[in-house]
C-alpha cells in the first residue's frame, strides 16, 4: 500500500513536470465547448465562407441541446481517444525501453502496486480532463442552444467516463506488450475502433461489450432508452478493464526489462 | 570464510543460443569478486539473473542470510546497470529518497540516507539539480547511491567504470573500495587492472562457461610466467636482432611489434644474460629492459584466444 503511494506520487509527478496534467485537459475542454459554439454560430460561419453559388438558402432546423451533447462525446471518441492514446502510450513501456525499470524492479516493489498507481494516475488524468470537457461542453450548450435533461446528460457522461477508462486501460495493455511507441497506438486505436464497429455490425451479440457503450450513451442521451443492455455492458466493460490490468501486472512481472 | 551467494550451473538459453552455460561458483561474505570476460561472453546475463531481472532458463540462485537461503533476494541486493538511466525529471535528491523509500525505508530514514549518500558519492551540491544534466560520471556515482541506500549485503555492478574517463574512474573506484570493507561486492568489468586492483576474487568466463575461477594470489602464483620485455631503438640493426630473438633456444613464445617484445622464458636470469651477450655483439640499442611476471591481462589474453 506504502508502495503503491510512492508509485502514484511519481506518476503524478511526471504527469505534472511532462505538462501532461495542463494539456491534456485543455484540449478536451477546447473540444467539449467548440461543439455547442460551432453549431449556434454556424449560419453565419457558412455566410461568411462566401463561396456559396448566389441566391443559395439555407435553412437548417436549430438542434436541440441533446443532440449538441451527443455531438460533442462523439467529438470526444475521435480525438479524444487519439489525444488520451497519444499522451499515455509510453507509460509502461517508455520505462522498459530506457532501462530505469532495471533499478526500479531490482528493489523489493510490488508488482501489482506498480501497475496499479500506473491505472490510478490513468483514471484520474481521463476524469479530470474528461469531467472539466463535458462540464465546458453542457454550460455552453444550457447558454447557447437549448436545456439539456440532467439525469439524461449524466447517465451518458458516466458511460462515456467508462469507455475512456477502458481505451486508456487498453492503451496501458498494449504498452505492457509492446515496444515501439507507433505500434501501441496502432494497437489500443484499432482495438477500440474494432469495437465499436463490431458492436455496430452485430448489436444482436455484441450489445454488452464494451464497444457498445458509445451507442449506449447517445441513445440514453436522443430517447432517453436504450439503457436495458446497460447494465451488461457496464458490468463486462468492468471486467474488461480488471482483465487488461492483470494481463498488464503479469507481463510487466515477466518482462522486467529490455534485455 | 562462510558464503553469501551461490550459483549452481546457472544457464540462460535465448531461443536457440545459448548464452550462459551451466556456470557455477559462490562468493564468500565480505570478499570482492572480479566477472571478468571479453565483450558477448555473457556477463550482462548473468548479472541480470543474480539481480533477479532475468529468469534462468535452468540452474539455481541462493543468498545466504544468516547461514539460511532467503527466499526473495532483492531486499539483500543493490543493483547498477551498465548504463543507469534514470527519471531525467527527477532531481537527484528526489530519485535517491524515492528509490530508498521503495527498497522500504520509512520517509525520515530515506531523507536522512538520502543526504548522507549524496555527500558520500560527491554529490553534494548536485542533489538538486534535474537528472537531465548530469554527466556520465556523475549518473553513475547516483546509480553507485542508490545501489547502496538500504544498505545492500551484496552489491552487483554491471561495468561499474567501462564508460568513464580516467578521473571519474577513479573516483568510483576509490569509492568501491571504501565499500567493501562494509559490503560484499560483485562486480563485471572488461578492465583488467580494476579488477586487479580492487578484488581478491576471480571469475572469468568466455562464451558463458567460467573458464578460470579462484583468488587473485592463487591465480598469480599458478599461472604468472616469467616474461623478459624489451624494447630497442629505431635503427636497423636493432630491429634486425629483435626480429630474430623469438628463434633463441630460451624463448617459449615471442609477441613481436615493431620496437617492442614481449618474451616468455623459462628462466629470468639465464635468458637475460645470454640475451644481453648477444645484443653487445650486435651492438643493439636498448631503449628498455625489463623482467618480471606475466600480468592478469596476459593470462586474460590467453584464455581468450584458446
Amino acid at each position: 500500500m506504502r508502495q503503491f503511494g510512492l508509485f502514484f506520487r511519481k506518476e503524478m509527478l511526471e504527469m505534472g513536470r511532462s505538462y501532461k496534467w495542463l494539456w491534456v485537459p485543455l484540449v478536451f475542454l477546447m473540444l467539449g465547448v467548440m461543439q455547442p459554439i460551432v453549431t449556434r454560430f454556424m449560419p453565419e460561419i457558412l455566410k461568411s465562407a462566401g463561396n456559396m453559388p448566389k441566391g443559395m438558402t439555407i435553412t437548417m432546423e436549430p438542434p436541440s441541446g441533446a443532440e449538441v451533447m451527443a455531438q460533442t462525446l462523439g467529438q470526444y471518441n475521435s480525438v479524444g481517444l487519439l489525444i488520451l492514446v497519444l499522451s499515455l502510450m509510453t507509460m509502461i513501456s517508455g520505462e522498459r525501453q530506457s532501462g530505469v525499470s532495471q533499478m526500479i524492479f531490482s528493489k523489493p516493489v510490488s508488482f501489482v502496486s506498480y501497475t496499479a498507481a500506473k491505472w490510478m494516475s490513468m483514471f484520474s488524468l481521463i476524469t479530470v480532463s474528461f469531467v472539466l470537457g463535458y462540464a465546458g461542453a453542457w454550460y455552453y450548450t444550457v447558454q447557447m442552444i437549448g436545456s439539456v435533461d440532467t439525469g439524461a446528460a449524466l447517465t451518458a457522461g458516466g458511460f462515456y467516463l467508462l469507455w475512456m477508462w477502458f481505451g486508456g486501460s487498453l492503451t496501458l495493455l498494449a504498452s505492457s506488450l509492446l515496444n515501439p511507441a507507433a505500434g501501441i497506438a496502432f494497437v489500443s486505436l484499432g482495438m477500440a475502433l474494432m469495437l465499436t464497429m463490431a458492436s455496430g455490425w452485430f448489436p444482436r451479440y455484441l450489445a454488452w461489450s464494451p464497444g457498445s457503450l458509445p451507442q449506449i450513451y447517445v441513445n440514453g442521451l436522443l430517447e432517453g432508452q436504450g439503457m436495458t443492455e446497460a447494465a451488461g455492458a457496464l458490468i463486462i466493460s468492468m471486467l474488461c478493464i480488471l482483465a487488461c490490468f492483470a494481463a498488464a501486472t503479469y507481463r510487466v512481472k515477466l518482462v522486467k526489462s529490455k534485455i | 570464510m562462510t558464503p553469501l551467494l551461490q550459483v549452481e550451473g546457472l544457464t540462460k538459453r535465448f531461443k536457440e543460443r545459448t548464452v550462459v552455460n551451466g556456470i557455477s561458483f559462490s562468493v564468500a561474505e565480505g570478499s570482492c569478486a572480479a566477472l571478468l570476460g571479453p565483450n558477448g561472453a555473457g556477463k550482462t546475463t548473468t548479472i541480470s539473473m543474480l539481480a533477479g531481472l532475468l529468469q534462468p532458463t535452468k540452474g539455481s540462485i541462493q543468498l545466504l542470510h544468516g547461514g539460511r537461503p532467503v527466499q526473495d533476494h532483492r531486499p539483500y541486493i543493490g543493483y547498477l546497470p551498465q548504463m543507469p538511466v534514470f527519471y531525467p525529471w527527477m532531481s537527484g535528491k528526489e530519485f535517491l529518497s524515492y528509490t530508498g523509500e521503495l527498497a522500504g525505508l520509512t520517509t525520515r530514514e530515506a531523507a536522512l540516507k538520502t543526504g548522507e549518500w549524496l555527500e558520500a558519492v560527491g554529490l553534494g551540491n548536485e542533489g538538486k539539480r534535474k537528472i537531465g544534466g548530469y554527466s556520465g560520471g556523475m549518473k553513475q556515482r547516483l546509480g553507485l547511491a542508490q545501489a547502496l541506500i538500504h544498505r545492500p549485503k551484496l552489491l552487483i555492478l554491471d561495468e561499474p567504470v567501462s564508460a568513464l574517463d580516467p578521473a571519474g574512474r577513479k573516483d568510483v573506484l576509490s569509492l568501491l573500495r571504501r565499500i567493501r570493507r562494509e559490503t560484499t561486492v560483485l562486480f563485471s568489468t572488461h578492465v583488467l587492472h580494476d579488477a586487479e586492483e580492487i578484488c581478491d576474487e576471480i571469475l572469468m568466463i568466455k562464451a558463458g562457461e567460467i573458464a578460470l575461477q579462484g583468488s587473485l594470489e592463487h591465480i598469480r602464483k599458478e599461472y604468472s610466467e616469467p616474461v623478459i620485455r624489451l624494447e630497442v631503438g629505431g635503427e636497423k640493426a636493432s630491429g634486425e636482432w629483435l626480429a630474430s630473438v623469438g628463434s633463441k633456444a630460451f624463448v617459449l613464445q615471442a609477441e613481436i611489434a615493431g620496437t617492442r617484445a614481449e618474451l616468455t622464458v623459462a628462466d629470468v636470469e639465464q635468458a637475460s644474460q645470454d640475451l644481453m651477450k648477444d645484443a653487445v655483439a650486435h651492438h643493439v640499442f636498448f631503449r628498455k629492459f625489463e623482467s618480471g611476471q606475466s600480468t592478469l591481462e596476459d593470462l586474460f589474453m590467453k584464455v581468450v584466444q584458446a
